[in-house]
């Protein structure tokens, strides 16, 4: 039994050497210190065997019993003396004394409940701002991409100058090109983004879709969570249809059924086997439902697809080659493509400037919610450096108040370590709990700025508050615990005499804590300026835009897309079906209550076609060194402007004469008519399509007759420009796309039930989109910036709140100190008014320079944000002064209080204290 | 007592390995006495140097502690050398050779100057 005594002390293991020694001996204490009272008893023990044997030896010897028992006590010297200093290297005496420093912080936190709660609020909003942000900026911008080997993805983007030239995609002879003689691309898979109409059993839904090559998923370094994924087999026009569904769509359509495998399903009126299930990735433009092989689309696997060189619908996706570089796939790319252009000049019109980027996926992927991440994280960072800045200027106030007791523990002998250790301990205490608030807050948030994420990247869903993210939050805290111990001065090590001739005074009250004191409030009025600077320019962009005239007479409208016929198979009796049909729709929605009239179009008002096709103008030569003219076309039905409230500047509108068979018409809006004929009346003008692009559309190259001229409207979204666009009459085109147009003389979406219904009993198994009032589709164009602008305002506010604070703080410190100064002051003749203007002239200068400094500051931060900017330039004037007279405000108030207080000291009594 | 030598640094370590080896599984006592036996008596040891550098050592895996009966049927910690300990014993032993030879080198009187 007595072998068994602290067995948990032993190491067994028994190689010596350096480091591991170390270790071994760290472990064994480790051990100790959860042995501590086992461990005592067995030296104890130990100690008494070792008494008593000595004395059994002096008896041996032939002492008598007690004075050989004295005798061994002093050979052996004390025995508690012993067991001390032997219990120091056993258990870890450091551990140990923060054990205490920690009980002891915690009661000197629960004593002042107002300054823990200020500390932990300032630092938690903080914290949780910063974490929130990072872990969508992680998420969306930083993580690896799921993908194998995801760095080695590129994306290939072609465009040109003019509109619609931001990218063009790509045909399948120019991938060809790449294919063939880029080097460093190890392998190219080719997509293209398309649309299907999906038939359930009582409902239909269109969905996105890829129609992807066989060596797709292998390029990008996808794997299957169910079945398999298309292959090299799956290529070619005479294989079955088969249909990948992603992981995401997989959930939400079919409830995550596993049984879905092997199974059929119908698009588009086509039987098509579902053979698998990726795992969950982004896709790229967009997010997609499923991805098939070409062979689903008639129109994608034809010829002019695969051999016309101006025939760009594809994306393309290629992987680096072993060894190979993102910058050497640049210069080969370029290589192929000078080459090329030169050979086929009749697919680059030299004017357009086509040319070919090459950009790692991850980067893509993220482009469009890159500047406003960076923002929003930037601010974050403006609002905990400003928590910060006010957390230490409390914990300098604190540290006032806490000088006698720290002075007496220094006088006992705690070294400026150990100070230091316990300021580090208490503030580790601090930022702990607010860190856990902060990640608490910023889970509550989460879910807004992942609907903000994900209208910039199809990464959103990939936000989480994981492991590196709460890392990053645990390493803020831990940086911002130890700019809080550190920034506080203590007096140099050796100099209690200092100390104590200090005082209660040996912080705040010292030249260099005033400094600091008035520096830290100097720079939190100006990190606040520049946010309430970025603040305001976002909201007034915000404004501009709200305030853009969309070009569409106010009123309710209700819009929706219904589209009968796909556009990959258009035939001339689903063509004439379909037109029926649309017919019938207008005719019965019109007669529903409330409405005023009813048109049908192409593509609805606000929203952006996807097409461009090249114009012709009659008695015009199109220059080589411009960029080719082009139009989005749109259909509209005589009802259609008046309507969506399109105003009709010239000519007019489109009568039900304008029918198939006679005499082929169109309108133009005001920038086709501005761009094309300058100065001109275009209205008698013919214009026809031509092109390259034209050739898979149903359209012919005829000429047209521009009949009227209508106002422009912002279909790109409010901050872009109009662009040129052509309407042809509904009745004498084919019936692509296709959707309603309902203008209602009272509440429009009340309207939206009764004409669905309508629209499903006309037509069954169509898909029925986008049910939505004009005002929802400008309002859903403006969302991101308003949320940016919120956040923004949101991150300023908050900010300019912790600073009114700081100040008021500082000053109110500043004046409790001198309350008997100010009392001397004031029995000399000083009257309240003259104390008060000193109280505030003391605010003031610190406010003052503040505010210059963020102005800079300001001046520099805000051309940042150029790009997010609309109609505001960055240094508006307005919005400066606006901000500085904002901050003024609050700052003055922030300084009343402490002047008020300063005002009412009574002489008789400041002067006893 | 005035002529005792205090137990250099680093050295004690060196005695408690060596009286182990020499003399198989020991207690704390038995270790002092023979380490000022060895010395003839010019070491004292006292607890309190004596049992921190036993733990250090059994902490550092050179030498494992077991309770047992001693010869005269006393319950005693006896300490024995480990192999790491065995190794430990050379290797420290070689280095203190090296030491003295090097001290003794420097404090030898010097040939050429006298």
């Amino acid at each position: 039994m007595a072998q068994n005594r602290g067995p948990d002390r032993r190491v067994s293991c028994a190689t010596a050497g350096g480091p591991l020694r170390h270790l071994r001996a760290a472990l064994a204490r480790i051990a100790g210190l959860f042995a501590r009272y086992r461990a005592d008893d067995d030296l104890r023990d130990e100690l008494q065997s070792h008494l008593d044997m000595e004395t059994a030896e002096y008896i041996r010897r032939g002492m008598p019993p007690a004075a050989a028992r004295r005798r061994a006590q002093l050979a052996s010297g004390g025995l508690t003396q012993a067991a001390e200093s032997d219990r120091a290297p056993r258990g870890l005496p450091w551990f140990d004394s923060v054990i205490a420093d920690i009980r002891y912080a915690l009661r000197a936190l629960r004593r002042s409940p107002a300054f823990t709660t200020a500390v932990v609020i300032t630092l938690a909003l903080g914290i949780g701002a910063n974490t929130a942000i990072f872990s969508v900026l992680r998420g969306v911008l930083l993580k690896p991409l799921p993908h194998r080997d995801g760095d080695r993805l590129i994306y290939l983007r072609q465009s040109t100058d003019g509109p619609g030239g931001a990218n063009l995609s790509f045909s399948v002879p120019e991938i060809s090109d790449f294919r063939e003689h880029a080097r460093s691309l190890g392998s190219i898979a080719e997509y293209s983004t398309w649309f299907l109409t999906l038939q359930g059993d009582s409902d239909a839904v269109r969905i996105d879709v890829g129609l992807v090559t066989g060596n797709f998923f292998e390029v990008m370094g996808l794997s299957p969570v169910l079945g398999r994924l298309t292959q090299p087999s799956d290529d070619g026009t005479d294989v079955p249809p088969v249909m990948v569904l992603t992981h995401e769509f997989w959930l939400r359509r079919f409830g995550g059924d596993s049984s879905i495998v092997g199974r059929q399903v119908r698009l588009d009126g086509t039987p098509v086997t579902v053979i698998g299930v990726v795992e969950a990735a982004p896709f790229f433009p967009g997010r997609m439902d499923a991805l098939l092989n070409i062979v689903i689309s008639k129109h994608h696997s034809s010829a002019l697809m695969v051999l016309d060189r101006t025939h760009r619908m594809t994306e393309m996706v290629a992987r680096l080659a072993p060894g190979a570089t993102v910058a050497e796939a640049r210069a080969e790319v370029v290589t192929i493509r000078t080459r090329i252009q030169r050979e086929f000049k009749e697919a680059y019109d030299p004017g357009s400037h086509y040319r070919v980027a090459v950009i790692p996926f991850k980067e893509v992927m993220g482009e469009r919610a890159r500047p406003t991440l960076w923002l929003l994280m930037g601010a974050a960072a403006f609002v905990l450096v400003i928590s910060v800045a006010n957390v230490v200027n409390l914990t300098l106030m604190r540290g006032v108040r806490r000088g006698h007791e720290l002075v007496v523990r220094a006088a006992l002998g705690a070294g400026v370590l150990r100070l230091r250790r316990l300021l580090l301990v208490e503030n580790l205490l601090l930022t702990a709990i607010a860190g856990s608030v902060g990640v608490l807050i910023a889970h509550g948030g989460l879910g807004l700025l992942v609907s903000l994420a994900a209208r910039y990247s199809p990464r959103a869903s990939e936000i989480r508050l994981d492991a590196p993210v709460l890392g990053f939050t645990i390493a803020l805290a831990l940086i911002v615990a130890l700019l809080l111990s550190f920034t506080v001065p203590l007096p140099k090590e050796g100099t209690l005499a200092g100390w104590i001739s200090a005082g209660g005074r040996w912080v705040g009250g010292s030249p260099r804590g005033r400094r600091l004191q008035r520096g830290l409030v100097i720079a939190q009025v100006a990190v606040s300026v520049v946010l309430l600077a970025g603040a305001g320019l976002l909201t007034r962009t915000m404004m501009q835009l709200s305030g853009v005239d969309t070009g569409l007479t106010s009123g309710d409208v209700l819009t929706m897309s219904v589209p009968l016929v796909n556009p990959a198979r258009v035939s001339a009796a689903a063509d004439a079906a379909a037109k029926v049909s649309y017919d019938r729709m207008r005719r019965e929605i019109r007669v529903l209550p409330g409405v005023m009239e009813v048109g049908l179009g192409s593509t609805m008002p606000l929203r952006s076609s996807t097409i461009q096709i090249d114009v012709r103008v009659e008695g015009e030569r199109h220059a080589m060194d411009q960029p080719m003219p082009r139009a989005d076309f749109r259909t509209a039905s005589a009802e259609y402007f008046r309507a969506a409230g399109i105003s009709l500047l010239g000519g007019r509108e489109f009568s039900p004469a304008d029918r198939a068979g006679a005499d082929k018409v169109v309108i133009v809006n005001r920038t086709f008519a501005d761009w094309y004929f300058p100065g001109a009346n275009p209205l008698g003008r013919r214009i026809a399509w031509t092109g390259e692009v034209l050739r898979f559309t149903p359209f012919s190259r005829e000429w047209r007759t521009i009949v009227g001229v209508v106002g422009n409207t912002r279909d790109g979204g409010l901050d872009a420009e109009p662009r040129p666009v052509v309407f042809m009459p509904f009745a004498q085109e084919f019936a692509m796309f296709g959707g309603l147009v309902i203008r209602a003389d009272g509440d429009a979406s009340a309207l939206a039930t009764a004409a669905t219904r309508i629209v499903h009993r006309i037509a069954p198994t169509a898909p029925i989109e986008n049910v939505l009032t004009v005002a929802q589709i400008k309002d859903e164009s403006l969302a991101p910036r308003r949320l940016n602008a919120v956040l923004i305002s949101l991150f300023g506010l908050l900010s300019v709140c912790i600073a009114a604070v700081g100040i008021a703080g500082v000053l109110g410190y500043s004046v409790s100190a001198r309350t008997n100064e100010i009392g001397i002051r004031m029995s000399l003749g000083a009257d309240a008014g003259r104390v008060q203007r000193m109280v505030l002239g003391e605010g003031g200068v610190l406010l003052a320079i503040g505010l210059a400094l963020g102005l800079i500051g300001a001046y520099f931060a805000t051309g940042v944000i150029r790009g997010l900017l609309f109609g505001v330039p960055p240094h508006d004037p307005a919005t400066f002064i606006g901000v500085a007279v904002m901050t003024a405000v609050i700052g003055v108030a922030a300084c009343w209080i402490p002047a008020r207080r300063a005002a009412r000291i009574d002489p008789a009594i400041a002067m006893r204290l | 007592m005035a002529d005792k030598l205090e137990v250099k640094q680093g050295t004690l370590a060196l005695m408690i390995l060596r009286t182990l080896k020499v003399l198989g599984p020991l207690h704390g006592y038995g270790i002092a006495r023979r380490i000022e036996e060895t010395s003839k008596n010019r070491l004292t040891l006292n607890y309190g140097t004596l049992y921190p550098a036993l733990l250090k050592l059994e902490q550092e895996g050179f030498i494992k502690a077991e309770w047992r009966q001693s010869e005269n049927n006393r319950r005693a910690k006896y300490y024995a050398l480990t192999a790491a300990g065995h190794k430990q014993l050379a290797r420290e032993a070689r280095e203190w050779h090296k030491t003295a030879d090097l001290i003794a080198a420097f404090l030898a009187p010097r040939r050429e100057a006298l």
